[in-house]
């Protein structure tokens, strides 16, 4: 037993590491064209966002309906400062993520008091809200004419007598979005191994068993709410400087149920099912784009299909690609129980 | 006294739930709660563990106010409550189940101690410190969700229904199990349906009706009491 989970492990740190390396050298494979990279960068992108909304319903058990706010906050955070002040993304970066924290303590602090589909709503509301506010305040975002322009992401080092490089095309964002996922996921790992995380655990499973192990629900809840933010907006931010053009309807309700989708398929709470998620719909999703047309159908309607791969899942899978291991566990023990009948009627025979 | 409650009264909205109870509890006794469905048992347990707060009255500890006091502050204060239907975390394991129970407190040594201790009052917890919560029976849930009370080391324990949905021959074992917690210096109030075991096990009780306190004596006396005899004992 000992020894079989040992290779276990190592199978699965042989895994990580293959996976990594191909992420790496990827760019230089031979079908890999600038689209491809550039669906690559997107497949990143949704994975530090969806790894960032996970630790709201995935962790803690709240359902969020508004975690768009939160990247598009961090999105116009990136380009305001960019356009205005002609920032550095190296500064920008730390601003977004405390700027996305601030604005989860502040929807945050008065709302998780809800509870369920109450707080649901709410957060819904702010998504549409930052929306509209994107839209209206014209003096502020331009509205919906966009923010185009934005600066690309450079390395500076002129200050110290070095050279200046830019980045241009897909390579070097393919790079960043790598290490931005590196890091989202090793914070992940560490959050959810520490005292905060066994704290969200126990909240998830049972609030008046949280309380009565001492827990401040609250407290926690807003901590939760506030980290979830703020990847939200790095990822915003990354978003602003790669794509250099902005408009409110990027941040229109339909990402958020999007984002929250690749949680619920990847298997929500599990880091690993989490980013399969994000690979699995915004990989179909690209694919749909170049089919539909040629079958003659809008290209919207590939939200059909995710209605209808979500409605397979509850079906086939309820608990997702890869749950977390409890969860797992209490789906192999209903399924042992349905096989241990059959043998049954075998011996009678 | 350790514990009192002066005319408490706590509503849900409209509904009066309790409508002015007195109770108290002193240092190393086992009080008990006793009375039928809906007649505010357990909503006396979650005023004074703090997630209700009353409408009028006051819930003394130690001689302090604590109706204003944020439960988590309640648990820290040493008031730990087993809420009603074994609600222990069921997709953590056990050993994290009781890490949660002692999550309010930093020593290490003091924590590893309290886990070989509860292990020696349920055995079967240790066996199991690697399953998860929800994989646990009912009877291994409930002495998982009276072990993880403990680990915050209460003073006073506040235990909702431990025998509910149990077998009667585990009903006996946990409450063996509750007058031995009690006898290393916990005090215990306990909220029960099966007043015959609960009298048997405490040294006072209160009978509640509707919201209101009906009756108090010591258990002998209420055991023999005709009118405990006939609403609740069966006879």
């Amino acid at each position: 037993m000992g020894k079989l989970r040992l290779q276990d492990l190592t199978r699965g740190g042989k895994i990580r590491i293959g996976l990594l390396a191909l992420a790496l050298i990827l760019p230089f494979l031979p079908f890999v064209t600038d689209y491809v990279l550039h669906i690559a960068i997107l497949v990143l992108l949704y994975m530090i966002l969806s790894l960032g909304l996970n630790i709201v319903p995935g962790f803690n058990g709240l359902l969020d309906l508004g975690y768009v706010g939160f990247y598009g906050i961090g999105a116009y955070t990136s380009g305001l400062l960019t356009y205005h002040f002609g920032l550095s993304f190296w500064v920008i970066i730390p601003l977004a993520f405390i700027n996305g924290a601030i604005w989860g303590i502040l929807l945050g602090a008065p709302t998780l008091r809800l509870t369920g589909d109450y707080f649901a709503i709410v957060t819904f509301g702010f998504s549409e809200l930052v929306v509209l506010l994107l839209t209206n305040e014209i003096w502020l975002t331009r509205g919906p004419l966009g923010l185009p322009g934005i600066d690309v992401v450079s390395i500076d080092l002129t200050l110290f007598g070095g050279p200046k490089w830019e980045f241009i095309g897909e390579l070097p964002y393919y790079y960043l979005a790598i290490v931005m996922v590196l890091v989202t996921v090793f914070v992940m790992y560490r959050i959810q191994d520490s005292r905060l995380g066994r704290a969200w655990f126990a909240i998830r499973d049972d609030e008046v068993a949280a309380v009565s192990c001492g827990i401040n629900l609250l407290a926690y809840k807003v901590i939760a709410f506030a980290i979830s933010a703020a990847f939200g907006a790095v990822g915003g931010s990354f978003f602003a400087r790669w794509v250099t053009f902005l408009s409110p309807d990027m941040f229109k309700f339909w990402e958020s149920f999007l984002i929250l989708c690749m949680i619920v398929l990847g298997g929500m709470g599990n880091i690993w099912g989490v980013m399969i998620g994000a690979v699995v719909l915004v990989s179909l999703s690209e694919v749909l784009r170049e089919i539909l047309p040629v079958l003659g159908l809008p290209v919207q309607v590939r939200f059909l299909a995710f209605g209808l791969i979500m409605v397979l899942m509850m079906r086939f899978r309820p608990a997702g690609i890869m749950p977390i291991p409890a969860v797992a566990a209490k789906m192999r023990a209903g399924r042992v129980k349905r096989k241990k009948v059959k043998p049954a009627v075998g011996i009678k025979k | 006294m350790l514990l009192e409650l002066d005319n408490v009264k706590t509503y849900y909205g409209n509904i009066r739930a309790l409508k002015g109870i007195s109770i108290e509890v002193d240092k190393d006794e086992i009080v008990c709660l006793i009375g039928g469905n809906g007649a505010g048992k357990s909503t006396t347990l979650m005023t004074i563990s703090g997630v209700l707060t009353p409408v009028e009255g006051d819930v003394l500890y130690k001689g302090q106010s604590i109706v204003s006091v944020r439960p988590d502050n309640i648990v820290r204060m040493g008031v730990c409550q087993v809420p009603e239907g074994r609600m222990i975390f069921p997709l953590l394991t056990v050993m994290e189940n009781l890490d949660l129970g002692a999550y309010l407190r930093k020593d290490k040594d003091g924590i590893n101690e309290d886990i070989d201790r509860v292990f020696g009052i349920f055995p079967v917890l240790r066996e199991r410190r690697k399953q998860h919560g929800g994989t646990l029976s009912g009877g291994e849930q409930q002495m998982l969700a009276i072990a993880r009370a403990l680990m915050s080391r209460p003073n006073l324990l506040l235990l909702d229904e431990p025998s509910l949905g149990l077998a009667p021959i585990l009903v006996d074992s946990i409450f063996e199990t509750i007058r031995q917690i009690n006898e290393q210096g916990t005090t215990i109030l306990l909220v029960e349906q099966n007043a015959q075991l609960a009298l048997q096990f405490s040294r006072r009780g209160y009978v509640i009706e509707t919201g209101e306190i009906a009756l108090s004596d010591t258990s002998a006396e209420l055991l023999n009491n005709e009118e405990v005899k006939k609403a609740y004992l069966g006879e």
